[in-house]
């Protein structure tokens, strides 16, 4: 699948290409083998050696990653446009052509280890991911992304190179291209350099595990001394990006934290729980996200609490605070300003090229719309009752799953 | 890239970039109330002084100031940097005007009231006690402590020491915002969906009748070397990963060297994967998932550093190899590869950074800022093209000497204490 849109305020080209595989499609003892895969993806091919892609790319001054989460893993690169044909070759020779070397393999594992470590200093990540652990009891979401330390140092070579053969290949992968060129012109460059390789004939589906209904609230405490502040998460089950209620969650979302996170920022401070919490002295910051995704997911609403608050204080406000938008429509004047917002962000998100390719891919690849422009026209669609709505049906008791970090003294 | 630029009566400096087909505009305004305007000693007033400026007006409290702005969907923040204070927003094109109204408002007839000083307080504190336990911003700090003088601006980080946010009182942070919130000096960017005529007249409108009387204090800076090389361990509880950094003193943005500096900078160590250190300590011996220099742009000698993440048994030998690179650079170990694939890289960005708002105006900002001409974006890639091989080497053996250097490490204990 093709996907070329135009953009004409800047002499460049952002290729992205998404492939179908995440961390959902991993078992157990396969964790993070889809991330652990991203990484290999830039050792080498037999024409472009190791290193040959960093210096390429680099040579003609490229933003460019790559990410995995649950649902796909993406390759991108924002190039100059007169290179766009060299952005192509590479990422059309790496489908198909990777070296993934057993040396290689070894020599990445302690970075990816390095990664996962880089990570567990954090404490949100640490709480975040145990949550989402108790958040679902079958469907491979909850294994996270990135792995189990143990299983990235157990990671075996053969298993990333079937993983990868399985998996990348022109029948399994989105590329969305947004530049200066006429998106006729852009497709067809892209048609050309994908076109000949070879498909996937094993593709077959994803590990099907359904997630059995939730019937009661979970709970978890992770206490922990590398952190001083005290956190709380909550995490509600949420549906999938096809499903009708998911504008009216995005827009929920922005209801309750704005558009915008962090204590430092002056935006989105008239949100409800950015008053009920922050700016009554109780947090420092308030984060509240909807992700698109594939399966149904989690709505996660999360502070980051001052040092002397108690967690149960700010736990009982916040579901105050939620069981109010559940029952009553909010009123005009923040109904303007949350539609507002959104169309703004919108607007911020597509005004940079790359931006927009990605806006682009989140959407096709989840299948929210069939297109940028139908999805702003499915959040400007809202009505404030969707949104009430939506709220009643997510902030249920027994879809519920909360964690507390609790900082604790060093020895 | 077209830059258009006017002047306000009150000295209020603005230089517009027009960019077709976008429906946002980029606001930057930087006022010269950075770390290097603070009073001595009082690290932390600055961002305060910020900080409390967003919780309401003389005309509207904090609530309805933040319902104006939300109403406008615009996303804002004011931070405080090592040379300006930045309030930097983005907002719809037409919105301009409204959101430059609200920013005036706030900057200019901000309350200041006892109770808003004590959230901020309250905040900072907070914000301070979490980065307690932080890896990188305990190596950001230590380093900083081990390499300026206490007198120095860039002694600590912008959001100060916890000693001055306990003891700033209202009266300390209203003098500071007459003395330092002045139009003089201070710069508007807009990029994006705009006109210069329609900037000059929302500006004017917004700030036109700004005035502010006398000269902010002056404040001596000593000048910064290290003496000897200078290594410093701190543990951090229950961490995984070490945050590493190797830095220097560097050179203002209005040195003549900077140029010079960003291609070093480039060829030793600024990119994880284009950059020497990255690709041996990352790519071929898989010691650290980042690896990455930068050097700040400020008008004195912000740090030049080296940042890596790190697993503690593998700390001592990521920082020898970390200044082997470096040794070689200053050696003349360079190809004609490494030093022509840095200049490409640092040209190539600049097109890049051409497709959001906020990135052009970031560029039209450091060229305001330091005052480096009109004709700028025309001489900024060929000056980068005509930096020599014995430049780099020259630049590096000045400003970034091996032997001479200040290391921080901060995470779990080190199985072995790290060699001086």
């Amino acid at each position: 699948m093709i996907h070329a849109l135009e953009a004409h305020h800047a002499p460049v080209v952002s290729l992205w290409v998404w492939y179908h595989v995440g961390g959902r499609n991993e078992v157990p003892g396969t964790t993070g083998m889809s991330h652990f895969l991203e990484h290999m993806l830039f050792k080498g091919t037999p024409t472009h050696p190791k290193g040959d892609l960093d210096r390429l790319l680099a040579r003609y001054g490229a933003m460019w990653n790559a990410f995995t989460n649950e649902d796909v893993t993406c390759y991108f690169e924002t190039v100059p446009k007169a290179r766009y044909h060299t952005a192509l070759e590479l990422e059309a020779d790496r489908m198909r052509n990777a070296l993934i070397s057993l040396e290689e393999t070894e020599a990445e594992r302690t970075v990816i280890v390095s990664e996962r470590e880089g990570l567990e200093n954090d404490p949100s990540f640490l709480l975040g991911e145990e949550l989402q652990a108790v958040a679902f009891s079958r469907h491979p979401y909850g294994q996270g992304v990135i792995g189990s330390k143990d299983e990235i140092k157990l990671m075996p070579r053969d298993g990333l190179y079937a993983h990868y053969h399985r998996f990348y290949a022109p029948n399994n992968a989105y590329v969305v291209v947004v530049g200066d060129d006429d998106a006729a012109h852009l497709a067809d460059m892209a048609a050309k350099a994908f076109e000949s390789l070879e498909p996937s004939r094993d593709l077959g589906q994803p590990p099907r595990a359904p997630e059995p209904p939730q019937r009661g609230e979970r709970r978890i405490v992770v206490h922990r001394a590398g952190g001083t502040l005290p956190l709380v998460m909550m995490a509600f089950r949420a549906p999938r990006a096809t499903d009708p209620r998911a504008p009216a969650l995005a827009a929920l979302a922005v209801t309750l934290a704005g558009t915008s996170a962090g204590s430092d920022g002056a935006s989105g401070r008239s949100s409800r729980l950015h008053r009920a919490i922050v700016e009554k002295g109780l947090a420092t910051d308030v984060d509240v996200s909807f992700r698109l995704t594939k399966d149904p997911h989690l709505f996660w609403v999360d502070a980051t609490l001052r040092p002397e608050t108690a967690h149960l204080e700010v736990e009982r406000i916040m579901l105050r605070e939620l069981e109010k938008v559940a029952t009553e429509e909010i009123g005009d004047a923040e109904f303007a300003r949350v539609k507002r917002q959104l169309l703004a962000a919108t607007a911020f998100g597509t005004d940079t090229i790359t931006w927009r390719a990605y806006r682009c891919g989140e959407i096709l690849s989840t299948g929210a719309a069939t297109s940028i422009a139908e999805w702003y026209d499915k959040l400007a669609a809202v009505t404030r009752e969707q949104i009430r709505e939506a709220a009643a049906a997510t902030f249920t008791e027994s879809s519920r799953n909360v964690g507390w970090f609790i900082p604790e003294a060093a020895d | 890239m077209r830059v258009e630029r006017r002047q306000l009566d009150n000295g209020l400096r603005i230089a517009v970039a027009p960019i077709a087909d976008l429906r946002s505009t980029a606001v930057v305004l930087a006022i010269e109330a950075g770390q290097w305007y603070e009073p001595a000693d009082r690290a932390g007033i600055a961002r305060m002084c910020a900080q409390t400026v967003l919780r309401g007006t003389t005309k509207r409290d904090a609530a309805k100031w933040a319902e104006a702005l939300d109403s406008l969907g615009a996303v804002a923040r004011l931070d405080v940097g090592s040379t300006a204070a930045a309030f930097s927003a983005q907002c719809l094109g037409d919105d301009l005007p409204a959101l430059l109204g609200l920013m005036s408002e706030a900057l200019r007839t901000p309350a200041l009231k006892e109770d808003d000083v004590e959230f901020v307080r309250g905040q900072t504190l907070a914000h301070i006690e979490r980065d307690e336990r932080d890896t990188r911003a305990v190596v950001d700090r230590v380093w900083r402590e081990l390499v300026y003088p206490k007198q120095h601006p860039f002694h600590a980080p912008p959001i100060g020491e916890a000693g001055v946010v306990r003891t700033a009182t209202a009266d300390e942070i209203r003098e500071y915002h007459i003395d330092a919130i002045r139009p003089s000096g201070a710069i508007l960017v807009v990029a994006g969906n705009a006109t210069t005529d329609r900037v000059a007249e929302a500006a004017s409108r917004a700030f036109g009748d700004w005035r502010s009387s006398g000269n902010p204090p002056l404040r001596e800076i000593p000048e910064v070397a290290l003496p000897a090389t200078i290594r410093r361990t701190e543990i951090v509880p229950d961490k995984t990963q070490s945050d590493v950094i190797i830095g220097w003193p560097g050179m203002p943005r209005t040195d003549p060297r900077f140029v010079a500096a960003r291609v070093t900078n480039m060829v030793y160590a600024a990119d994880t994967f284009a950059s020497r250190a990255g690709n041996v300590i990352r790519d071929q011996l898989g010691l650290a998932y980042y690896v990455f220099s930068g050097m700040g742009s400020s008008r004195g000698q912000s740090p030049w550093i080296v940042r890596m993440g790190v697993n503690p048994e593998n700390v001592q030998r990521a920082i020898e190899v970390a200044l082997d690179e470096l040794r070689k650079v200053t050696e003349g170990q360079i190809t004609d590869d490494d030093l022509s694939l840095a200049k490409d890289k640092l040209v190539g960005e600049l097109d890049v950074a051409l497709e959001s708002p906020g990135g052009v105006a970031n560029m039209v900002m450091e060229a305001e800022l330091f005052d480096l001409g009109e004709d700028h974006f025309e001489r900024y890639p060929q000056e980068l093209r005509a930096v020599t091989k014995e430049q780099v080497v020259q630049t590096a053996r000045t400003f970034l000497p091996p032997e001479r250097h200040a290391a921080v490490v901060a995470g779990p204990p080190l199985p072995v204490e790290l060699a001086a």
